[in-house]
């Protein structure tokens, strides 16, 4: 059975915006997402800046009886993602299987009640060490039960289940940057393979908080240039200096085609190809010579039986820091050879900052808007060339052109590569 | 129950309890005292290198030496594989903070008054933590150390579905080689659940018994008297190789891994309204995948998470697709010996199972004294039972509602 997939609904919620078409229109003017960090007092830290969704009260958005109020934001996240793209999928009150509905998404971990969490480590303190008999004493009265077991990475998938009644295949998976890409290869698989109809797939993360700004601080994977947040991002410039951590969710809705087509579903585009690689190098170091980078890129444009020439764009990684760019440009160039310096390459993550697990489900969106549109959206902050990097990244305005087909990178730490190829759907 | 596979299914078909006070922290003042933990567990063993020692948790540590064993026990020789061809696909989940290697930062940053000052941990406090911290802690991890281990650089996904997380993992390796993406995978999963901030966490779940009985007798699936799991900790790792490749190679072949299927209960996400659905509809979709009637299966690896609703929900599960031969089906579960070691029990019930197809012994659920007028199958209570088992299934479902079944036969 040949089954292809489509894609009928999306939704999102990102530092930008919430919704997909707010997004869009902010996306395509170059506008910056990036401010300082009001989630918790960061103004000593070695980064001040970061992408948040300002001002989101989830009970704005979504009817909640009060029992989502300590799931982590980015659960709520995906809640709202999912029920835009649900709804804009036009599939409340459409009678279908729902063993045949599943979810799978890259989630990441939800909220640590860190500064209950600190005050009990520093309460445990018996004089020479940490008390661990003084800290589940005290962790037991003091945790808040419903935010701490909301933290691990399962819960939105779980609470998507629950709240559309999605009865079929049911994972999640923490691939780091490269997560909400690897699910939605798996959920077209899993369509592909007959396991399921429609899929709710992509992604969500919110790493904000004290220790995630920590890890990454002193791993120097951010960017430090706090005086002027708006300028931080810039992917591919030769003043690089690393990412700004986003937070957000990108969810889309996979169908197989008969069953879209059989309700008169409206469909953005379909999944073309899909590559899953491993560097196999180093923990946080990618391979010099982009060896993931390019198997998956090679993988994926295999499977989707398309030469490079066919595709019209490419959604970079594009991180912003100092190895990715300059490796991401150097895999484009072997895999695309001398088609590299005319295919038009951009990083969103210019605007909106890593969305970290989320960052490939939104960018598979763009990827989708782009082909709707015929506009790219610009990589911003692009003055300084680097040698390095020297093809199209469509520098800071946004740029008119059909594309048929999109390419979207997701490179995680830890070295998992996938890239995911659409295309618009033709029958 | 050990390290290696022998102490593990020796542990097992004798009806042993691997459940001991806990000794990995203190836990004199907390309800929950007891949990199965690895002893004498030295990661050097396995692990030479002294700086990726340093970046791995004890989650890390246990895996990544499960998978040095599986690697060694399969003579894959990897100078002649193609590595783009060899990928992994784990079960994992949140690794916890160690409180101690937080500590002095946090202390650092307390004022006289021994208030949290952030702004002194954000410009000093948090320099006292290594610079590679964050590593330890990411679930990615040790699929990434085993990857630059065996230079397998095929696909890699790392699963975080709780109970259902290494049995999706091992049913996703599956697909992945029968889509013709790789001709081995390293699968499995590991966890350690043993630790404050995890026990803490699984106790706000009501779903962590804290029984005041002796340590081996806590876990009780499907007794009537059961209260609840016990926390425990482990890794499995399961090689998977497409047939013609083993044959090529003159690999030594456990068993067949012939079918996936995976679902959720759609309810179950703070371990509350478990309804047995999706643990049969993936049970379901598992034979449908493998082509195996239902009649076929001699033997259930349960996953019997031990709270009053989840094992009912389970029995209803296995009722509502076996009908009425599901009362002749002999169905137990390997946690009522070791726990619930998180992420790493699919992987184990897997190879429990793969071992009473090799061996011919069904490893009993123990400490079933009383039963439950709704858990009323054939749970094989207590003591181990030989039997020849052609045809296994193995199932996974709890927290969060994910439920995931694979189907193994003997392989002729």
């Amino acid at each position: 059975m040949n089954r292809r997939v489509v894609i009928t609904g999306i939704g999102m919620v990102t530092p930008m915006a919430l919704g997909v078409e707010e997004n869009w229109k902010h996306l395509l003017k170059g506008d910056s997402a990036v401010g300082y960090i009001s989630l918790f007092d960061a103004s000593t830290f070695p980064t001040k800046i970061a992408a948040e969704v300002r001002n989101f009260n989830f009970a704005d958005h979504f009817p909640t009886d009060g029992k989502l109020d300590f799931a982590g934001r980015n659960t709520q996240f995906a809640i709202l993602a999912a029920d835009m793209a649900f709804k804009d999928a036009r599939l409340p009150g459409y009678d279908f299987d729902k063993r045949r509905f599943g979810i799978y998404l890259g989630s990441g971990e939800g909220k640590q009640d860190f500064f209950n969490f600190v005050k009990i480590i520093g309460e445990s303190w018996n004089g020479q060490s940490v008390s661990n008999a003084k800290f589940v004493e005290l962790g037991e009265k003091v945790f808040h039960p419903i935010m701490e077991q909301e933290q691990e990475p399962n819960m939105a998938a779980a609470h998507l289940a629950e709240i559309f009644h999605a009865y079929g295949p049911n994972s999640n998976c923490l691939t780091a940057c490269a997560a909400s890409s690897q699910a939605l290869g798996e959920a077209a698989e899993l369509i592909r393979l007959g396991k399921a109809d429609i899929m709710i797939s992509g992604g969500t993360h919110s790493m904000i908080h004290p220790l995630g700004v920590t890890g990454f601080n002193l791993l120097t994977a951010l960017s430090t240039a706090n005086a002027d947040p708006t300028k931080a991002s810039r992917p591919f410039d030769r003043k690089r200096n690393g990412f700004i951590v986003g937070e957000g969710a990108g969810i889309l809705i996979l169908e197989e085609l008969e069953h879209a087509k059989r309700r008169g579903a409206h469909i953005y585009g379909e999944i073309a190809g899909y590559g899953t690689t491993a560097d196999a190098y180093r923990l946080t170091d990618a391979h010099p010579e982009g060896r993931g980078a390019i198997a998956a890129m090679k993988m994926a444009i295999n499977k989707s039986g398309l030469k490079v020439e066919d595709i019209g764009y490419i959604n970079a990684h594009g991180t912003s820091t100092v190895v990715n760019d300059k490796i991401e440009t150097l895999a484009i160039r072997e895999v695309f050879k001398e088609y590299a310096y005319k295919v038009p390459i951009s990083s969103i993550k210019s605007m909106l900052g890593h969305l970290i697990a989320a960052a490939g489900a939104v960018e598979l969106i763009v990827c989708l808007l782009v082909i709707r549109d015929g506009i790219i959206p610009p990589t911003i902050n692009y003055e300084f060339p680097d040698p390095d990097c020297d093809l199209d990244y469509v520098p800071n305005v946004a740029r008119r052109k059909q594309v048929d087909v999109a390419l979207s990178n997701s490179f995680g730490f830890g070295g998992q590569n996938v890239a995911l190829i659409v295309k618009r759907y033709r029958s | 129950m050990g390290i290696g596979t022998e102490p593990f299914w020796s542990g097992i078909a004798e009806g042993r309890s691997a459940v001991r006070p806990i000794s990995l922290f203190e836990s004199a003042n907390f309800p929950v005292k007891v949990a199965a933990e690895v002893k004498d567990f030295d990661p050097k063993r396995f692990i030479e290198q002294r700086k990726s020692l340093k970046v791995m948790a004890r989650d890390i540590q246990l895996t990544v030496s499960a998978a040095r064993m599986g690697m060694e026990d399969s003579a894959i020789e990897i100078a002649k594989i193609d590595p783009t061809r060899l990928g992994i696909s784990l079960g994992a989940s949140l690794i916890s903070m160690s409180i101690e290697e937080l500590s002095p930062s946090v202390r650092y940053s307390l004022t006289e008054s021994g208030a949290f000052d952030i702004g002194k941990f954000g410009s000093d406090g948090m320099n006292l933590l290594f610079p590679l911290w964050m590593l330890k802690y990411l679930p990615n991890m040790p699929a990434c150390h085993i990857s630059i281990m065996y230079n397998a650089q095929g696909p890699n996904n790392t699963l975080t579905t709780a109970c259902a997380a290494s049995t999706q993992a091992i049913g996703e390796g599956l697909k992945v080689i029968q889509r013709g993406d790789a001709d081995i995978m390293i699968t499995g999963g590991g966890d350690a659940k043993v630790n404050p901030l995890n026990v803490l966490r699984y106790y706000f779940s009501k779903c962590l018994s804290a029984s005041a009985r002796p340590p081996e007798k806590v876990s009780r699936p499907f007794d009537r008297d059961r209260d609840g799991f016990v926390v425990g900790e482990g890794a499995g790792i399961v090689i998977l190789e497409e047939l013609e490749h083993a044959r090529r190679r003159g690999a030594k072949i456990y068993a067949e891994l012939v079918g996936y299927g995976t679902a959720s209960d759609g309810a179950g996400s703070l371990g509350q309204g478990f309804n047995g659905r999706g643990l049969a509809y993936a049970a379901e979709s598992a034979l449908d995948d493998a082509e195996v009637n239902r009649d076929e299966i001699d033997y259930i690896s349960a996953s019997g998470l031990a709270t009053v609703l989840a094992d009912r929900a389970e029995t209803a599960g296995i009722k509502s697709v076996f009908g009425a031969a599901a009362g002749g089906i002999p169905m137990s579960a390997i946690r009522s010996m070791i726990g619930y070691p998180g992420a790493s029990i699919g992987a184990l019930q897997l190879i429990g199972a793969i071992m009473t197809v090799q061996r011919g012994v069904l490893p009993p659920t123990i400490n079933l004294e009383t039963p439950d007028p709704e858990c009323d199958l054939d749970y094989v209570p207590n003591t181990a039972r030989e039997k020849e088992v052609r045809t296994a299934m193995v199932n996974s479902f709890g927290m969060g509602g994910h439920t995931a079944s694979l189907i193994l036969k003997k392989f002729v």
